[in-house]
């Protein structure tokens, strides 16, 4: 009997604290759920209440508490659910259109501009002789009948 | 003409992003029109859930028997609620040898899949789905849902909800077994 007490001492001794201890946090919930979708409902998790948002969520607490970190926990996720469970989709297939679409819309935007903006600009230098001329001073008759107008104010 | 032409291909991206969402009843559709349309995806392997994710199972394997295929989830309470019922099912269609039921877990983690396996005792053959792309096929998007396949891997039941009594099943599985 003291035999076997001392041994189960000796094993408890030689046990290292970390053995025991609940691993380390790696990352926490609010760092994870901004890169997580709701695979059922398609909106973030953050905003998500619903049986499938709450086990994922469950799961995802279960990976921070056995101390994965945050890069562990994405590919966790993709494992169980797929790509779509990344906020950010993958950058192929259909899904490829969510980079290059922006891309292509600003280039299009800067192209049209580099038409438009010289065009524009020409047809200004253009119009400017007519504006010029509208500015012309008037002649005498015109300034003596606007005199005439005038003085009927005063 | 150029921005006619780009605001024309970014509405079509639009509409064509906004119907790929939307899911697919064209199964439902033959059903209702008294046709047994072919069962998608058939020989897409699936990871099987027996919690070493070594080996994959496509719905071809069953080819030559009646399969009741069920789409679940550990996190669907209608799910739990038609566990029973799909295991009877189950022992009716392997005491006569005809065909089987196989669960197909729908984005649920294979940990909470095995644990209600567990506990509703289910003695059927179940396969992973993870990101849902199999289920879309079927037009599954809420579970449950299921669909009595026949021999030939046709289609001749869908039910999309849970199915609460044991005669909607055997009707069905004795339609697939006569087609």
């Amino acid at each position: 009997m003291r035999r076997a007490a001392l041994l189960v001492i000796v094993a408890l001794a030689l046990v290292p604290a970390g053995a025991v201890a609940a691993p380390r946090q790696r990352t926490s919930m609010t760092a994870v759920l901004p890169y997580v979708m709701c695979v059922t409902c398609g909106i973030p998790l953050t905003a998500a209440q619903s049986p499938q948002a709450d086990a994922e969520r469950s799961y995802i607490q279960q990976l921070i508490d056995q101390g994965d970190t945050l890069p562990q926990v994405k590919r966790a996720l993709v494992v169980q659910y797929g790509d779509a469970v990344l906020a950010l989709p993958p950058a192929s297939g259909f899904d490829l259109t969510v980079y290059v679409v922006p891309v292509v819309v600003v280039v299009a935007l800067l192209a049209l501009l580099g038409v438009l903006l010289p065009r524009w600009r020409r047809n200004m230098r253009r119009a400017e002789p007519a504006s010029a001329a509208v500015a012309a001073p008037l002649s005498a008759e015109d300034s003596a009948r606007l005199d005439a107008d005038l003085a009927r104010f005063e | 003409m150029v921005v006619a032409v780009a605001a024309a291909a970014l509405v079509g991206l639009l509409a064509y992003g906004v119907a790929k969402q939307g899911p697919s009843r064209s199964l439902d559709a033959a059903i209702e029109a008294g046709r047994h349309p072919p069962a998608p995806n058939t020989t897409r392997p699936l990871p099987v859930l027996d919690g070493l994710a070594t080996r994959t199972a496509t719905l071809a394997h069953w080819r030559g028997k009646v399969v009741v295929l069920n789409f679940w989830a550990s996190w669907c309470d209608p799910c739990a609620a038609e566990a029973p019922l799909l295991e009877r099912a189950q022992r009716l269609l392997a005491a006569d040898g005809e065909g089987t039921v196989v669960g197909i877990t729908y984005k649920d983690v294979s940990g909470d899949s095995l644990s209600e396996i567990k506990r509703y005792g289910l003695s059927y053959p179940n396969l992973r789905d993870a990101d849902g792309s199999f289920a879309a096929g079927f037009g599954t998007d809420q579970l449950p849902e299921t669909f009595v396949i026949n021999r030939r891997l046709h289609v001749v039941a869908i039910s999309r909800g849970q199915i609460t009594k044991l005669s909607w099943l055997t009707a069905a599985i004795s339609e697939a077994e006569r087609t």
